[in-house]
Formats: C-alpha cells, structure tokens, sequence
C-alpha cells in the first residue's frame, strides 16, 4: 500500500477476499487490509475488512475474529498469508457462533436464517467481483 | 516479632483476663494460657498445629524467606524426584511439572493413567527425531517462516521435527521472552504444534543475556503457581516467602509476614501490614476510601437532604422556601419542615413543634449519623496514616538528632539506639492503629468490641505520649532516655494486646455490623 509520502509501506497490504462457490459469498469480493506488526512474525497481522463486513464473527471496526490471528490462540509464525485470507474465505460461510463480534449479524444468524441469508446476498451484490 | 520476647509474662494476665471476660460462659477462660492452646488446636490452621511454639502469639504466622537460590534449589530437587520416578529426562519433567503447576502428586496419578494424553496436554507429544535437537545444515532446506533458501543454512527443530532457520527461531523466543516475558509455555513455531520450547534447546540457540531473562521467569512462574509461595512486593526484593495460610482461611487469620529485606506485608493480599483488619474488610474499606473519603466530607459540611426523597441538596442562595427539583417536595431550610404548615411565617422560621418538621429532621439525623460515623472512622485512620509519615520524616530527623547527640553528651553509639528503636515502635504501632480503625468500621457493637476499643484507646494513648516525648528538643532527650524506652516498650506491648485479642477473636469468628459491610456477605 502507498504511503502519503507515495512510498510503498511493506507492512500494510490491501488484499481481497472472493467468496468461495456454491455458497451464499459466492459472486463477492471482500476488500481487507493486512497491517503487519513490527514484531511480525511472531506476532500476527491485523486483518480488517473495509468497510467493516457484515459477518457474525467481524468486529463493528472491520477487525477479523479468528483464532489463527489471535497471538494468545492459534498465530504461530509458520502460517503464511495464503493460509491466513483461505481461513478468512472459509471463515465466511462457516461462522463460528462460539466468539460473536458484533451483535448485528450475530442475532440474525441465531434468530432468522432467512433473513440472514438474504441480508448476506445483499451485502454480495454490494460488493461484486469485477 | 521481634520484641516479644519477654512480654508474654508481663502481660499474660491482663490481656487474657480480658479475652476471659469476653468469652462466652461455657468456654470459660480462667487459666489462660491452657485455654488458649486449646482453642488453637480446636481451629488452628493444619500448618501451623505441629510446630507451635508455646510462645507464640495468636497474630504471629509461621513463615519462611527463601532466596533464588533456595527456590532454584527447590525446583531441581522436586524435578530430580519425580524424574525418577517417571523415567523421563530431566527437561521434559520439568515441563511436566510446569503443565501440572508443581502439583507433584496429582501429575504422577494422572501419568500413570493416561501417560500419552498428560505428555501431550503438556506439550512434550509424539516425537518424529529420536535424536536430541541440535542446530543442522541440511540440504534444500526452506525455512518455512522467511522462505529463505542459501545452501548451508543453518536451521533447529525440536523433537516434533518443524524445522525452521536459526535467524527465525532466535527472533521467535527473543520476542517471546524479551516482548512478552514468556517462559514455560513458548511453543514450537510450526503451525498447530503444542511442542513445548525446553531449556536445553533454549540453551542452544539464544545467547546468555537471554537465557537469564528465562531461568528468572521460569523461576517467577514456580513462585506463581504455588499457592504457599509468594514475592515479597517490596521494590527490588529477590526473596520469596512461604506460608500456609490458604485463601479461605483469609477471613480468620491476617497472615502478616516479614521478609529479609525488612519489608512486612500480608500474605493474603500482599498489601503492607494491615493487621488487625482482615483481608475483605482491608478491600471494602480501601475502596470506599478512594471513592467517599472528599466526597463525604464536602456533603456532609455543605448540604441537606429533602426530607421526603432524600437527594442532597446544596443551598446555593436565595430564600428558605426549598423546593426539591427531583420530587417538587417544598420544604423549610431551617425546620426541614413542609412548607404548607408553615402558614405566615414565611421567611422568618421559628418554629420547632410541628411533627413534619419533627419527623423529617429524625429521618435526616439517621442518614448523617451513618455519614458521620463513616468520618469518623476514616478521619482516625487517615490521621494515624499521616503522624506515621510525620514520624518518618522526624526519623529522618533523628539520625542526625543521634549524631548531635553523641557529641552534646558523653553517650556512645550504642546508648543512643533508644531513638531509633522509639520510631519504629511509632510506625509500627501506627500502622497497626490505622487498621484497628477501619476494622471497628465494620464491627457490630458488642461487648468484645468494647473490649476491642479499650485496647484501641490504650495504644492510642501510649502512642501518642511517645510520639509527643519524639518532638522533644534534642538537649532534652538525653533527660528522656529511660522514660522514653520504657514507653517504647510500653507501646509495643500494648500493640501485641490489641493485635492478640483480635487474632483470637477474628478465629472464633467475629460478628460484623452487615449494614456496612454489604449484603450477604458472611463472614
């Protein structure tokens, strides 16, 4: 990613997240930015949708909820990006319902699948891949 | 601890008599000092039952100090028995007591049980290299993390066999161990690996200044994970001190230790001594403090309360016609009476008879006795917080006032003690009388804390005099020398009365004013 000053800055990468197929992501593509921390990579880097995504498992910010990124759970430094934004795509379709995020997605998802499902096509036709 | 010595005989019959007078008939306490052991085997902690000494206060606990040293000692004894025991080397024992938090007994059961399952859980699974780790070149390596690739790369991997470059590893434990003071539990860097980082690989790759930093936090977790260890809080203090005492005994016991370094605290808390209040009161009280102490204060000089809903009001001007914004109760400044009796004296209140002004003046002299009586008990303690630090600064004083001594008089070095000796006792019994404050906060009236105030009072007392004879100029102290240890000692008996009488109390239970210590609480 470009800095102000128009230099690139290694530790900020703009990535994008396509929702796998046959699933109800399919069709999406999901903006994100990876900033990685000066101890990368024994810390793990912070990956963030923007704007924030509407997903039982991402934070009001846009910050993900996954237990490879999470320094404390499962971030060992041997996971590569690939294997971190493939966890990210899965992450999509299989919502973790044990550690909600944001209250929004998550009470949809709980109470009225339907709903939730339409609501996430929405989201998909708001954000098209190219 | 220290100046008990002789006292117990002095001072056995009085303060006994006074434990005998408030016990309850059938416990009946005339021949003390028998008495007494026997309430201690009756409910004495487990701990302490064997080596009671006949001597001992009820408000002293048996405690240790160990250095690093002691404690580094501890650990390898403990490592090289259960490593015997379980046939395993001394590094993957090591990290097997660490996984079952010192617990030598629990661990061995449950080895013998599922021996994979605890290896496992424990970060020491299933190995795929035989061979010890050591630091390998190994041709087309790729070192998963930097994907660096150079022939003769030099790499490690662990029992589990995830191999990764030097460079990577040494960052790796540098950030856990430097970063984020982890020590027992870094794990090998490979994806969804438990392995468990031992000392020995630890050794191998990282330099000494390293390696230090982890032994101390090894050393720091042992102390953490044993519920009888603990750090003196003191700054810079290395030692460790053990004590019995559990967490659910904190209600009966205040376990005040000393430490070599001479700082004493409370075992329970780790607070600075703060007999005779038990730990949870010493809580509720510091909290309450922090929250009302100005608060209180400021009401209490400066407001009313409107006599139906009982919100504080501060008169800011104006006339005594009150009318209370949240309830639109109108009220009298003066009576705190309701405004409708007052028929035509408006402005100008003389009136004392009326039974709304009656009633409304009695709900609020209740409400700001429990305000009051808070002040009280906090004023007295933060009183004695304040003459302690006085006294530390006229300590401070003193070493010169002893120097001056020496040469205004013909007294040695040794003869001049007595001032030294004066200002610890005031600190120490000032320390004390600070807590007897906010524990007879929370005390139910009764005839033992009448007893309990009575003490309080003679302390206080013999504090204060002393206190008082420290001021003294210094061409008067070599006048008081005798006068002046005598009340030093005097006070340090009086504290072990007070101190004594509460630590036997607080074992047989003692009953709190539960209004002021929350709901529900028991204690």
């Amino acid at each position: 990613m470009k800095t102000p000053a128009g230099t690139l800055d290694i530790q900020r990468w703009d990535c994008a997240v396509p929702g796998r197929e046959k699933t109800i992501w399919e069709g999406g593509l999901f903006k994100l930015e990876v900033t990685f921390p000066d101890e990368y990579p024994t810390k793990p880097p912070k990956c963030k949708f923007i704007p924030p995504l509407f997903h039982p498992n991402v934070y009001p910010s846009g910050t993900v909820c996954l237990s490879i990124l999470n320094e404390e759970e499962g971030w060992k430094p041997a996971i590569t990006i690939k294997e971190i934004l493939l966890g990210i795509q899965m992450l999509l379709d299989e919502v973790n319902p044990e550690s909600p995020a944001q209250a929004d997605a998550y009470n949809l998802f709980k109470k009225d699948k339907t709903a939730y499902e339409k609501r996430v096509k929405q989201v998909v036709k708001d954000n098209p891949a190219p | 601890m220290d100046s008990d010595d002789e006292v117990n005989s002095v001072i056995s019959s009085e303060d006994l008599g006074g434990d005998a007078d408030s016990s309850v008939g059938d416990f009946g306490g005339d021949d003390s000092d028998v008495d007494f052991d026997e309430l201690q085997e009756h409910d004495g902690f487990d701990t302490q039952e064997k080596d009671l000494k006949p001597r001992k206060k009820a408000f002293e606990i048996d405690h240790k100090v160990y250095s690093p040293e002691d404690i580094q000692r501890q650990q390898d004894d403990q490592v090289a028995e259960v490593a015997t025991l379980l046939e395993q080397p001394h590094e993957s024992t090591a990290i097997l007591l660490r996984y079952g938090r010192w617990n030598k007994e629990r661990l061995i059961e449950q080895y013998m049980d599922n021996q994979e399952e605890v290896l496992d859980k424990a970060g020491l699974g299933q190995d795929v290299q035989k061979s010890p780790p050591r630091i390998e070149v190994i041709d087309g390596f790729v070192c998963d993390i930097c994907c660096e690739d150079t022939p003769g790369l030099r790499s490690f991997a662990l029992k589990c066999g995830h191999r990764f470059c030097v460079d990577c590893y040494r960052q790796y434990l540098a950030q856990k161990i430097r970063g984020e003071g982890e020590a027992a539990r870094i794990k090998c860097p490979g994806d969804g690996c438990n392995r468990v980082v031992d000392a020995k690989s630890l050794d191998i790759l990282v330099r000494t200044d390293l390696t230090d930093r982890y032994h101390q936090l090894l050393m720091r977790t042992y102390v953490d994970d044993k519920e009888n260890l603990k750090w003196c809080p003191s700054p810079n203090c290395v030692y460790a001190i053990e004590c019995g005492v559990r967490k659910r005994d904190l209600t009966r016991v205040v376990p005040t230790v000393f430490c070599d370094c001479k700082h004493s605290f409370c075992f329970g808390c780790t607070l600075p001594d703060h007999q005779p209040c038990p730990c949870s009161l010493v809580k509720l009280w510091l909290k309450k403090c922090e929250d009302d102490s100005e608060t209180a204060n400021w009401i209490s000089a400066n407001t009313k309360e409107c006599p139906k809903c009982h919100s504080t009001i501060e008169k800011n001007g104006g006339c005594n016609h009150m009318t209370c914004r949240k309830c639109r109760n109108e009220f009298c400044w003066m009576c705190m009476g309701m405004w409708s009796e007052h028929g035509t004296s408006w402005y100008n209140c003389s009136r004392f008879e009326e039974k709304s002004g009656l009633d409304a003046r009695d709900a609020q002299a209740r409400s700001r006795q429990s305000l009051e009586r808070y002040l009280h008990y906090f004023n007295r303690y933060h009183n004695h917080e304040q003459s302690a630090k006085l006294d530390k600064d006229i300590f401070h004083k003193t070493e010169k006032k002893m120097t001056l001594l020496q040469s205004a008089s013909d007294m040695s070095w040794i003869e001049v003690q007595f001032l030294e000796e004066a200002s610890q006792a005031l600190q120490r019994c000032r320390q004390t009388l600070k807590w007897t404050y906010a524990f007879a906060y929370y005390l139910a009236r009764n005839n033992e804390t009448e007893i309990f105030e009575d003490n309080q009072k003679n302390l206080e007392l013999a504090v204060e005099d002393l206190s008082e004879m420290f001021e003294k100029p210094t061409d008067q102290l070599s006048g008081l020398r005798v006068e002046m240890m005598d009340k030093t000692t005097f006070c340090n008996r009086r504290r072990i009365v007070v101190l004594d009488d509460t630590a036997k109390r607080l074992k047989e239970g003692v009953s709190y004013n539960l209004h002021f210590y929350g709901f529900g609480v028991v204690c």
